[in-house]
Protein backbone atom coordinates (compact mmCIF):
# COMPACT_ATOMS: atom_id res chain seq x y z
CA UNK A 1 0.00 0.00 0.00
CA UNK A 2 1.51 3.32 -1.04
CA UNK A 3 1.84 6.11 1.46
CA UNK A 4 0.69 8.63 -1.11
CA UNK A 5 -2.33 7.81 -3.24
CA UNK A 6 -4.91 9.95 -4.98
CA UNK A 7 -7.71 8.90 -2.63
CA UNK A 8 -5.63 9.50 0.45
CA UNK A 9 -4.50 12.90 -0.76
CA UNK A 10 -8.11 13.82 -1.54
CA UNK A 11 -9.22 12.81 1.94
CA UNK A 12 -6.48 14.82 3.58
CA UNK A 13 -7.24 17.90 1.47
CA UNK A 14 -10.95 17.66 2.30
CA UNK A 15 -10.20 17.36 6.03
CA UNK A 16 -7.71 20.20 5.96
CA UNK A 17 -10.04 22.52 4.07
CA UNK A 18 -12.91 21.58 6.39
CA UNK A 19 -10.76 22.46 9.39
CA UNK A 20 -9.73 25.79 7.90
CA UNK A 21 -13.34 26.59 7.05
CA UNK A 22 -14.44 25.75 10.58
CA UNK A 23 -11.68 27.87 12.11
CA UNK A 24 -12.55 30.81 9.88
CA UNK A 25 -16.25 30.62 10.64
CA UNK A 26 -15.67 30.15 14.36
CA UNK A 27 -13.21 33.01 14.70
CA UNK A 28 -15.66 35.34 13.00
CA UNK A 29 -18.34 34.32 15.49
CA UNK A 30 -21.04 31.88 14.62
CA UNK A 31 -24.26 31.31 16.53
CA UNK A 32 -24.58 27.76 15.21
CA UNK A 33 -21.18 26.82 16.60
CA UNK A 34 -22.00 28.44 19.93
CA UNK A 35 -25.18 26.39 20.10
CA UNK A 36 -23.22 23.28 19.13
CA UNK A 37 -20.75 23.94 21.95
CA UNK A 38 -23.55 24.33 24.47
CA UNK A 39 -25.23 21.16 23.24
CA UNK A 40 -22.03 19.20 23.24
CA UNK A 41 -21.18 20.28 26.76
CA UNK A 42 -24.65 19.16 27.85
CA UNK A 43 -24.06 15.80 26.27
CA UNK A 44 -20.57 15.53 27.75
CA UNK A 45 -21.58 16.49 31.27
CA UNK A 46 -22.88 13.03 32.30
CA UNK A 47 -19.67 11.48 31.01
CA UNK A 48 -17.64 13.98 33.01
CA UNK A 49 -19.61 13.34 36.18
CA UNK A 50 -19.17 9.61 35.73
CA UNK A 51 -15.49 10.15 35.01
CA UNK A 52 -15.07 12.22 38.16
CA UNK A 53 -16.72 9.59 40.32
CA UNK A 54 -14.78 6.71 38.84
CA UNK A 55 -11.40 8.39 38.79
CA UNK A 56 -11.53 10.24 42.11
CA UNK A 57 -9.79 7.46 44.07
CA UNK A 58 -7.03 7.28 41.47
CA UNK A 59 -6.73 11.05 41.46
CA UNK A 60 -6.45 11.19 45.24
CA UNK A 61 -3.88 8.43 45.32
CA UNK A 62 -1.83 10.26 42.69
CA UNK A 63 -2.06 13.54 44.57
CA UNK A 64 -1.14 11.77 47.79
CA UNK A 65 1.97 10.33 46.23
CA UNK A 66 3.14 13.37 44.32
CA UNK A 67 2.11 16.30 46.48
CA UNK A 68 2.56 15.40 50.11
CA UNK A 69 6.08 16.81 50.39
CA UNK A 70 5.11 20.05 48.70
CA UNK A 71 2.07 20.40 50.92
CA UNK A 72 4.07 19.99 54.11
CA UNK A 73 6.60 22.57 52.98
CA UNK A 74 3.89 24.92 51.85
CA UNK A 75 2.00 24.49 55.10
CA UNK A 76 5.00 25.65 57.09
CA UNK A 77 5.49 28.70 54.91
CA UNK A 78 1.80 29.53 54.99
CA UNK A 79 1.69 29.31 58.77
CA UNK A 80 4.49 31.87 58.96
CA UNK A 81 2.71 34.10 56.49
CA UNK A 82 -0.54 33.79 58.39
CA UNK A 83 1.05 34.98 61.60
CA UNK A 84 2.53 37.94 59.80
CA UNK A 85 -0.68 38.84 58.01
CA UNK A 86 -2.97 38.69 61.03
CA UNK A 87 -1.73 42.01 62.30
CA UNK A 88 -1.89 43.58 58.86
CA UNK A 89 -5.44 42.41 58.39
CA UNK A 90 -6.82 44.50 61.20
CA UNK A 91 -5.29 47.66 59.82
CA UNK A 92 -6.35 46.75 56.30
CA UNK A 93 -9.97 46.18 57.29
CA UNK A 94 -10.15 49.59 58.88
CA UNK A 95 -8.64 51.19 55.79
CA UNK A 96 -10.99 49.26 53.55
CA UNK A 97 -14.03 50.38 55.46
CA UNK A 98 -12.83 53.96 55.34
CA UNK A 99 -12.19 53.64 51.63
CA UNK A 100 -15.69 52.33 50.99
CA UNK A 101 -17.26 55.13 52.97
CA UNK A 102 -15.25 57.78 51.17
CA UNK A 103 -16.08 56.32 47.77
CA UNK A 104 -19.74 56.22 48.68
CA UNK A 105 -19.55 59.85 49.78
CA UNK A 106 -17.88 60.93 46.57
CA UNK A 107 -20.11 58.70 44.44
CA UNK A 108 -17.17 56.85 42.93
CA UNK A 109 -17.74 53.45 41.36
CA UNK A 110 -16.37 50.79 43.60
CA UNK A 111 -15.45 47.19 43.15
CA UNK A 112 -17.80 46.39 45.98
CA UNK A 113 -20.74 47.95 44.23
CA UNK A 114 -20.94 45.15 41.67
CA UNK A 115 -22.85 41.98 42.32
CA UNK A 116 -20.85 38.82 42.77
CA UNK A 117 -21.46 35.17 42.15
CA UNK A 118 -19.48 32.42 43.83
CA UNK A 119 -18.85 29.38 41.67
CA UNK A 120 -16.85 26.22 42.05
CA UNK A 121 -14.46 24.70 39.56
CA UNK A 122 -15.70 21.57 37.86
CA UNK A 123 -12.90 20.97 35.41
CA UNK A 124 -9.69 22.29 34.01
CA UNK A 125 -8.35 22.52 30.51
CA UNK A 126 -7.14 19.23 29.10
CA UNK A 127 -4.69 21.01 26.83
CA UNK A 128 -1.04 21.79 27.55
CA UNK A 129 -1.39 25.11 25.76
CA UNK A 130 -4.48 26.57 27.41
CA UNK A 131 -4.78 27.99 30.89
CA UNK A 132 -8.51 27.65 31.45
CA UNK A 133 -10.91 26.16 33.96
CA UNK A 134 -14.58 25.33 33.84
CA UNK A 135 -16.95 26.58 36.55
CA UNK A 136 -20.46 25.56 37.52
CA UNK A 137 -22.13 28.91 36.80
CA UNK A 138 -23.54 29.99 33.48
CA UNK A 139 -25.93 32.35 31.78
CA UNK A 140 -28.64 31.27 34.20
CA UNK A 141 -26.58 32.89 36.97
CA UNK A 142 -26.18 36.12 35.03
CA UNK A 143 -22.68 35.43 33.73
CA UNK A 144 -21.55 36.90 30.44
CA UNK A 145 -18.31 36.63 28.47
CA UNK A 146 -15.68 39.08 29.65
CA UNK A 147 -16.69 39.26 33.29
CA UNK A 148 -13.73 39.26 35.69
CA UNK A 149 -13.13 36.29 37.93
CA UNK A 150 -11.24 36.47 41.20
CA UNK A 151 -10.75 34.73 44.51
CA UNK A 152 -9.79 36.04 47.91
CA UNK A 153 -6.20 36.57 46.80
CA UNK A 154 -6.91 38.54 43.66
CA UNK A 155 -7.65 38.37 39.96
CA UNK A 156 -7.87 34.92 38.41
CA UNK A 157 -9.01 35.61 34.87
CA UNK A 158 -12.12 36.30 32.84
CA UNK A 159 -15.11 34.45 31.48
CA UNK A 160 -14.66 33.47 27.85
CA UNK A 161 -17.41 31.02 27.07
CA UNK A 162 -20.80 30.86 28.73
CA UNK A 163 -23.32 28.09 28.37
CA UNK A 164 -26.55 27.64 30.29
CA UNK A 165 -25.10 26.42 33.58
CA UNK A 166 -21.35 26.24 33.01
CA UNK A 167 -18.69 28.69 31.88
CA UNK A 168 -15.07 28.63 30.85
CA UNK A 169 -12.64 30.94 32.64
CA UNK A 170 -9.47 32.02 30.88
CA UNK A 171 -6.77 32.36 33.52
CA UNK A 172 -4.46 35.35 33.79
CA UNK A 173 -1.57 33.19 32.63
CA UNK A 174 -3.21 32.24 29.32
CA UNK A 175 -1.31 33.59 26.34
CA UNK A 176 -4.48 35.23 25.04
CA UNK A 177 -5.25 37.04 28.29
CA UNK A 178 -4.75 40.77 28.56
CA UNK A 179 -6.05 43.41 30.97
CA UNK A 180 -5.23 47.07 31.67
CA UNK A 181 -3.42 47.42 34.97
CA UNK A 182 -1.92 50.06 37.19
CA UNK A 183 1.24 49.75 39.22
CA UNK A 184 1.41 51.30 42.64
CA UNK A 185 4.92 52.70 42.56
CA UNK A 186 7.17 54.72 44.82
CA UNK A 187 8.57 58.14 44.04
CA UNK A 188 12.24 58.96 44.51
CA UNK A 189 12.91 61.23 47.51
CA UNK A 190 13.81 64.15 45.31
CA UNK A 191 11.62 67.13 44.54
CA UNK A 192 9.26 66.06 41.83
CA UNK A 193 8.89 68.31 38.83
CA UNK A 194 5.62 69.97 38.15
CA UNK A 195 3.01 67.76 36.63
CA UNK A 196 3.44 67.69 32.86
CA UNK A 197 0.52 68.73 30.76
CA UNK A 198 0.76 65.56 28.76
CA UNK A 199 1.61 61.98 29.53
CA UNK A 200 4.13 60.13 27.34
CA UNK A 201 1.40 58.90 25.07
CA UNK A 202 0.66 62.48 24.14
CA UNK A 203 -2.75 62.60 25.72
CA UNK A 204 -3.72 65.40 28.03
CA UNK A 205 -3.34 64.52 31.65
CA UNK A 206 -6.97 65.16 32.25
CA UNK A 207 -7.92 62.64 29.59
CA UNK A 208 -6.26 59.67 31.14
CA UNK A 209 -6.44 57.98 34.47
CA UNK A 210 -2.72 57.98 35.13
CA UNK A 211 -2.43 61.30 36.83
CA UNK A 212 -0.45 61.45 40.00
CA UNK A 213 -2.42 60.84 43.11
CA UNK A 214 -1.37 61.24 46.64
CA UNK A 215 -1.32 58.86 49.52
CA UNK A 216 -3.86 59.31 52.28
CA UNK A 217 -2.89 62.00 54.79
CA UNK A 218 -0.71 60.40 57.37
CA UNK A 219 1.91 62.80 58.68
CA UNK A 220 3.65 61.78 61.83
CA UNK A 221 5.98 64.27 63.32
CA UNK A 222 8.30 63.32 66.12
CA UNK A 223 9.04 65.43 69.14
CA UNK A 224 7.34 68.62 70.17
CA UNK A 225 8.79 70.83 67.52
CA UNK A 226 6.69 73.37 65.70
CA UNK A 227 6.53 73.21 61.95
CA UNK A 228 7.12 76.65 60.54
CA UNK A 229 7.82 75.62 56.96
CA UNK A 230 6.05 77.01 53.99
CA UNK A 231 4.23 75.13 51.25
CA UNK A 232 4.68 76.45 47.77
CA UNK A 233 1.79 75.95 45.38
CA UNK A 234 3.06 76.02 41.82
CA UNK A 235 -0.37 76.67 40.47
CA UNK A 236 -0.37 73.57 38.33
CA UNK A 237 -2.20 71.34 40.73
CA UNK A 238 1.04 70.02 42.08
CA UNK A 239 2.47 71.12 45.35
CA UNK A 240 6.15 70.53 45.82
CA UNK A 241 7.05 71.87 49.20
CA UNK A 242 9.99 71.70 51.50
CA UNK A 243 9.17 72.04 55.16
CA UNK A 244 12.00 73.00 57.46
CA UNK A 245 11.65 72.92 61.20
CA UNK A 246 13.41 75.43 63.31
CA UNK A 247 14.92 74.48 66.63
CA UNK A 248 16.90 71.42 67.35
CA UNK A 249 14.95 69.10 65.07
CA UNK A 250 15.13 69.34 61.32
CA UNK A 251 12.34 67.90 59.20
CA UNK A 252 12.85 67.50 55.49
CA UNK A 253 9.55 66.56 53.97
CA UNK A 254 9.26 66.12 50.26
CA UNK A 255 5.62 66.16 49.37
CA UNK A 256 4.02 65.59 46.04
CA UNK A 257 0.43 66.56 46.32
CA UNK A 258 -2.58 66.80 44.14
CA UNK A 259 -4.75 69.80 44.58
CA UNK A 260 -8.28 68.53 44.52
CA UNK A 261 -9.66 71.97 43.93
CA UNK A 262 -10.78 72.39 47.47
CA UNK A 263 -7.42 73.53 48.78
CA UNK A 264 -7.06 70.40 50.81
CA UNK A 265 -3.48 69.67 51.65
CA UNK A 266 -3.31 65.91 51.56
CA UNK A 267 0.35 65.71 52.39
CA UNK A 268 2.55 62.70 52.12
CA UNK A 269 3.12 59.85 54.42
CA UNK A 270 6.05 60.18 56.76
CA UNK A 271 6.66 56.58 57.38
CA UNK A 272 10.40 56.59 57.32
CA UNK A 273 12.28 56.06 60.52
CA UNK A 274 14.02 58.92 62.21
CA UNK A 275 17.77 58.90 62.31
CA UNK A 276 19.71 60.42 65.19
CA UNK A 277 22.84 62.26 64.17
CA UNK A 278 25.67 63.28 66.56
CA UNK A 279 24.81 66.39 68.51
CA UNK A 280 21.29 65.30 69.21
CA UNK A 281 19.81 66.45 65.90
CA UNK A 282 17.05 64.22 64.50
CA UNK A 283 16.41 64.13 60.76
CA UNK A 284 13.15 62.79 59.35
CA UNK A 285 12.95 62.14 55.61
CA UNK A 286 9.67 61.40 53.91
CA UNK A 287 10.26 58.83 51.20
CA UNK A 288 7.09 56.91 50.65
CA UNK A 289 4.76 58.62 48.30
CA UNK A 290 2.53 56.43 46.25
CA UNK A 291 1.72 57.21 42.69
CA UNK A 292 0.58 54.99 39.86
CA UNK A 293 1.42 53.98 36.35
CA UNK A 294 -0.74 52.10 33.91
CA UNK A 295 0.09 49.42 31.43
CA UNK A 296 -1.16 46.21 29.92
CA UNK A 297 -0.80 42.83 31.58
CA UNK A 298 -0.42 39.82 29.28
CA UNK A 299 -0.28 36.13 30.09
CA UNK A 300 2.70 34.15 28.87
CA UNK A 301 1.64 30.57 29.48
CA UNK A 302 1.54 28.40 32.56
CA UNK A 303 5.23 28.34 33.43
CA UNK A 304 6.03 32.00 32.81
CA UNK A 305 4.94 34.94 34.88
CA UNK A 306 2.53 37.43 33.33
CA UNK A 307 4.14 40.65 32.21
CA UNK A 308 3.08 44.26 32.25
CA UNK A 309 4.12 46.25 29.21
CA UNK A 310 3.58 49.81 27.97
CA UNK A 311 5.14 51.08 31.18
CA UNK A 312 7.08 54.31 30.87
CA UNK A 313 10.22 54.55 32.96
CA UNK A 314 9.52 58.13 33.88
CA UNK A 315 10.45 59.88 37.07
CA UNK A 316 7.32 61.95 36.79
CA UNK A 317 5.11 58.93 37.35
CA UNK A 318 7.30 57.32 39.96
CA UNK A 319 10.08 54.78 39.84
CA UNK A 320 8.78 51.26 39.78
CA UNK A 321 10.58 48.86 42.03
CA UNK A 322 10.37 45.20 42.90
CA UNK A 323 7.52 44.53 45.27
CA UNK A 324 5.21 47.20 43.90
CA UNK A 325 1.59 46.15 43.77
CA UNK A 326 -0.23 45.60 40.48
CA UNK A 327 -3.98 46.17 40.31
CA UNK A 328 -6.54 46.36 37.55
CA UNK A 329 -6.83 49.85 36.11
CA UNK A 330 -10.44 49.82 35.02
CA UNK A 331 -11.50 52.34 32.42
CA UNK A 332 -14.20 52.47 29.80
CA UNK A 333 -12.63 49.76 27.65
CA UNK A 334 -11.51 47.43 30.40
CA UNK A 335 -13.58 44.37 31.15
CA UNK A 336 -12.46 44.47 34.78
CA UNK A 337 -13.33 47.20 37.29
CA UNK A 338 -10.48 49.15 38.85
CA UNK A 339 -8.76 48.08 42.02
CA UNK A 340 -8.70 44.29 41.82
CA UNK A 341 -5.33 43.17 43.18
CA UNK A 342 -3.35 41.03 40.75
CA UNK A 343 0.10 40.58 42.21
CA UNK A 344 3.49 42.13 42.83
CA UNK A 345 6.35 43.11 40.59
CA UNK A 346 9.15 40.56 40.90
CA UNK A 347 11.32 41.51 37.96
CA UNK A 348 11.84 44.68 35.97
CA UNK A 349 13.00 44.24 32.41
CA UNK A 350 14.46 47.30 30.75
CA UNK A 351 14.01 47.22 27.01
CA UNK A 352 15.98 49.10 24.47
CA UNK A 353 14.79 52.26 22.80
CA UNK A 354 11.39 53.66 23.54
CA UNK A 355 9.87 50.29 24.36
CA UNK A 356 9.81 51.21 28.04
CA UNK A 357 9.84 48.81 30.91
CA UNK A 358 8.39 45.36 31.12
CA UNK A 359 7.45 44.02 34.52
CA UNK A 360 7.14 40.40 35.54
CA UNK A 361 4.31 39.98 37.99
CA UNK A 362 3.99 37.27 40.59
CA UNK A 363 0.30 36.62 41.02
CA UNK A 364 -1.31 36.85 44.43
CA UNK A 365 -3.58 33.94 43.62
CA UNK A 366 -2.19 30.43 43.37
CA UNK A 367 -3.69 29.23 40.11
CA UNK A 368 -2.68 25.64 40.80
CA UNK A 369 -4.96 25.42 43.80
CA UNK A 370 -8.28 26.89 42.85
CA UNK A 371 -11.53 25.65 44.30
CA UNK A 372 -14.06 28.45 44.53
CA UNK A 373 -14.05 31.50 42.35
CA UNK A 374 -16.01 34.72 42.47
CA UNK A 375 -17.36 36.21 39.30
CA UNK A 376 -18.03 39.94 39.42
CA UNK A 377 -21.14 40.67 37.41
CA UNK A 378 -19.50 43.72 35.96
CA UNK A 379 -20.12 45.21 32.57
CA UNK A 380 -17.54 47.54 31.09
CA UNK A 381 -18.82 51.14 30.98
CA UNK A 382 -18.66 51.34 27.21
CA UNK A 383 -20.45 48.04 26.84
CA UNK A 384 -22.99 49.05 29.45
CA UNK A 385 -23.65 52.27 27.54
CA UNK A 386 -24.25 50.21 24.41
CA UNK A 387 -26.68 47.98 26.23
CA UNK A 388 -28.54 50.90 27.70
CA UNK B 1 -15.35 6.41 1.70
CA UNK B 2 -16.39 9.30 3.94
CA UNK B 3 -20.00 8.22 3.62
CA UNK B 4 -19.12 4.68 4.55
CA UNK B 5 -17.31 5.87 7.63
CA UNK B 6 -20.25 8.00 8.66
CA UNK B 7 -22.45 4.96 8.74
CA UNK B 8 -19.96 2.70 10.38
CA UNK B 9 -17.04 3.51 12.63
CA UNK B 10 -18.06 7.02 13.69
CA UNK B 11 -20.96 5.56 15.61
CA UNK B 12 -18.36 3.95 17.85
CA UNK B 13 -15.66 6.61 17.71
CA UNK B 14 -17.91 9.41 19.00
CA UNK B 15 -19.11 7.69 22.21
CA UNK B 16 -15.61 6.37 22.92
CA UNK B 17 -14.27 9.83 22.23
CA UNK B 18 -16.71 11.31 24.74
CA UNK B 19 -15.62 8.84 27.40
CA UNK B 20 -11.98 9.59 26.73
CA UNK B 21 -12.69 13.31 26.72
CA UNK B 22 -14.39 12.96 30.10
CA UNK B 23 -11.31 11.15 31.42
CA UNK B 24 -9.10 13.80 29.82
CA UNK B 25 -10.91 16.67 31.52
CA UNK B 26 -11.03 14.97 34.91
CA UNK B 27 -8.34 12.44 35.76
CA UNK B 28 -5.71 13.36 33.20
CA UNK B 29 -6.02 17.09 33.86
CA UNK B 30 -5.01 16.39 37.44
CA UNK B 31 -2.35 13.77 36.85
CA UNK B 32 0.45 15.76 35.36
CA UNK B 33 3.79 13.97 35.26
CA UNK B 34 6.50 16.64 35.04
CA UNK B 35 3.73 19.23 34.87
CA UNK B 36 2.47 17.95 31.53
CA UNK B 37 -1.10 16.90 30.78
CA UNK B 38 -1.19 13.48 29.18
CA UNK B 39 -3.04 13.66 25.87
CA UNK B 40 -5.43 10.71 25.97
CA UNK B 41 -7.67 11.80 23.11
CA UNK B 42 -4.74 12.56 20.83
CA UNK B 43 -3.28 9.15 21.69
CA UNK B 44 -6.54 7.49 20.71
CA UNK B 45 -6.53 9.33 17.38
CA UNK B 46 -3.00 8.08 16.78
CA UNK B 47 -4.06 4.54 17.76
CA UNK B 48 -6.88 4.72 15.23
CA UNK B 49 -4.29 5.60 12.61
CA UNK B 50 -1.93 2.84 13.72
CA UNK B 51 -4.58 0.15 13.29
CA UNK B 52 -6.68 1.65 10.52
CA UNK B 53 -4.19 3.39 8.27
CA UNK B 54 -3.57 7.06 7.46
CA UNK B 55 -7.05 7.88 6.12
CA UNK B 56 -8.98 6.39 9.01
CA UNK B 57 -6.49 7.89 11.43
CA UNK B 58 -6.89 11.33 9.92
CA UNK B 59 -10.69 11.12 9.92
CA UNK B 60 -10.78 9.82 13.51
CA UNK B 61 -8.39 12.59 14.52
CA UNK B 62 -10.53 15.17 12.76
CA UNK B 63 -13.68 14.04 14.56
CA UNK B 64 -11.98 13.75 17.95
CA UNK B 65 -10.38 17.16 17.42
CA UNK B 66 -13.75 18.77 16.79
CA UNK B 67 -15.09 17.16 19.96
CA UNK B 68 -12.06 18.45 21.85
CA UNK B 69 -12.57 21.99 20.53
CA UNK B 70 -16.28 21.89 21.32
CA UNK B 71 -15.45 20.82 24.84
CA UNK B 72 -12.78 23.34 25.79
CA UNK B 73 -13.87 26.34 23.74
CA UNK B 74 -10.85 26.66 21.45
CA UNK B 75 -11.46 27.68 17.83
CA UNK B 76 -13.34 24.87 16.15
CA UNK B 77 -11.10 22.97 13.74
CA UNK B 78 -7.78 24.01 15.28
CA UNK B 79 -7.25 20.80 17.23
CA UNK B 80 -8.77 18.81 14.36
CA UNK B 81 -5.80 19.65 12.16
CA UNK B 82 -3.35 18.64 14.89
CA UNK B 83 -5.11 15.39 15.79
CA UNK B 84 -5.86 14.58 12.15
CA UNK B 85 -2.19 14.89 11.32
CA UNK B 86 -1.29 12.83 14.38
CA UNK B 87 -3.63 10.05 13.21
CA UNK B 88 -2.31 10.31 9.68
CA UNK B 89 1.35 10.01 10.73
CA UNK B 90 0.60 7.09 13.04
CA UNK B 91 -1.19 5.48 10.11
CA UNK B 92 2.10 4.94 8.32
CA UNK B 93 2.54 2.09 10.73
CA UNK B 94 -0.26 0.25 8.98
CA UNK B 95 1.20 1.07 5.59
CA UNK B 96 4.77 0.04 6.33
CA UNK B 97 4.05 -3.22 8.10
CA UNK B 98 1.41 -5.76 7.18
CA UNK B 99 0.89 -7.29 10.60
CA UNK B 100 1.34 -4.77 13.40
CA UNK B 101 2.97 -5.88 16.64
CA UNK B 102 2.19 -4.02 19.86
CA UNK B 103 5.61 -2.40 20.12
CA UNK B 104 5.60 -1.35 16.49
CA UNK B 105 2.17 0.23 16.94
CA UNK B 106 3.36 1.88 20.17
CA UNK B 107 6.29 3.46 18.35
CA UNK B 108 4.07 4.90 15.63
CA UNK B 109 1.42 6.03 18.08
CA UNK B 110 4.17 7.86 19.96
CA UNK B 111 5.37 9.43 16.73
CA UNK B 112 1.83 10.44 15.75
CA UNK B 113 1.15 11.91 19.19
CA UNK B 114 4.41 13.87 19.07
CA UNK B 115 3.54 15.30 15.67
CA UNK B 116 -0.02 16.07 16.76
CA UNK B 117 1.07 17.85 19.95
CA UNK B 118 3.70 19.82 18.06
CA UNK B 119 1.06 20.91 15.58
CA UNK B 120 -1.14 22.48 18.27
CA UNK B 121 1.01 25.62 18.73
CA UNK B 122 1.79 25.68 15.01
CA UNK B 123 -1.90 25.87 14.15
CA UNK B 124 -2.49 28.45 16.86
CA UNK B 125 0.32 30.57 15.52
CA UNK B 126 -1.32 30.45 12.12
CA UNK B 127 -4.64 31.64 13.51
CA UNK B 128 -3.02 34.64 15.13
CA UNK B 129 -1.99 33.63 18.63
CA UNK B 130 1.27 35.46 19.27
CA UNK B 131 2.75 33.43 22.09
CA UNK B 132 1.65 29.99 20.99
CA UNK B 133 5.10 28.44 21.38
CA UNK B 134 5.71 28.07 25.08
CA UNK B 135 9.13 27.18 26.52
CA UNK B 136 7.71 24.06 28.14
CA UNK B 137 7.42 22.50 24.68
CA UNK B 138 10.75 20.79 25.35
CA UNK B 139 9.12 18.95 28.24
CA UNK B 140 5.63 18.61 26.83
CA UNK B 141 6.55 16.80 23.63
CA UNK B 142 8.75 14.06 25.20
CA UNK B 143 6.26 13.39 28.00
CA UNK B 144 3.30 13.24 25.61
CA UNK B 145 5.30 10.95 23.32
CA UNK B 146 6.29 8.49 26.04
CA UNK B 147 2.86 8.40 27.67
CA UNK B 148 1.24 7.90 24.27
CA UNK B 149 3.46 4.88 23.68
CA UNK B 150 2.44 3.42 27.05
CA UNK B 151 -1.26 4.21 26.61
CA UNK B 152 -1.26 2.70 23.13
CA UNK B 153 -1.09 -0.78 24.67
CA UNK B 154 -4.68 -0.64 26.02
CA UNK B 155 -5.97 1.83 23.44
CA UNK B 156 -4.95 0.02 20.23
CA UNK B 157 -7.47 -2.82 20.77
CA UNK B 158 -10.14 -0.24 21.61
CA UNK B 159 -9.32 1.64 18.42
CA UNK B 160 -9.46 -1.58 16.44
CA UNK B 161 -12.92 -2.28 17.84
CA UNK B 162 -14.04 1.30 17.25
CA UNK B 163 -13.00 1.10 13.61
CA UNK B 164 -14.64 -2.31 13.30
CA UNK B 165 -11.42 -3.93 12.22
CA UNK B 166 -10.68 -7.56 12.84
CA UNK B 167 -7.27 -9.01 13.58
CA UNK B 168 -5.62 -9.54 10.19
CA UNK B 169 -5.56 -13.13 9.08
CA UNK B 170 -2.97 -14.30 6.60
CA UNK B 171 -2.97 -17.52 4.70
CA UNK B 172 -0.01 -19.01 2.92
CA UNK B 173 -0.61 -19.37 -0.80
CA UNK B 174 -1.41 -22.91 -1.74
CA UNK B 175 1.26 -24.80 -3.66
CA UNK B 176 0.74 -25.24 -7.33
Amino acid sequence: MAIYSAGRRRTMIILLLSSILLITLDLRGNAVFDAARTGFNYALRPFEIAGEVVTRPVERAWNGITQVDNLERENTVLQQQLDRLRSDQIAAQAALQENRELKALLDIDSLFASQRRTCSIIGSSPSNFDQRVEIDCGSVNGLRPGMPVLNDAGLIGKITTVSFDTSVVMLVTDTLYTVPVKVMAKVDPSPAPTTPSTVPSGLEVGDVTTTTTSAPPEETDTGTDTDTGTDTDTGTDTDTGTDTDTGTDTDTDIDTETDTGTDTDTGGSSASPDSVVPGGTTTTTTEVLVTRETGKLDGYGGALLPRVSLIDDSQAFGRISIGDAVLTAGGSLSLAPPGIPIGRVVNIITRAGVSGLELEVELNADLDRLNFLTVILYTAPREAAGLG
Amino acid sequence: MLGALLTSSLTRIIPIGMMLLALQTTLFSEMQPFGVIIQLVLTFAACAGAVGGPERGAIAGFVLGIMFDLSIGTPLGGTSIAMGLGGYVAGWCDVIRVETTWWFAAAFVALGAAVGETMVPVVRRFIGEEDAFVPEMLTIIPVVTVTAAILSIPLVPVARWALKLGTPEWKLPADG
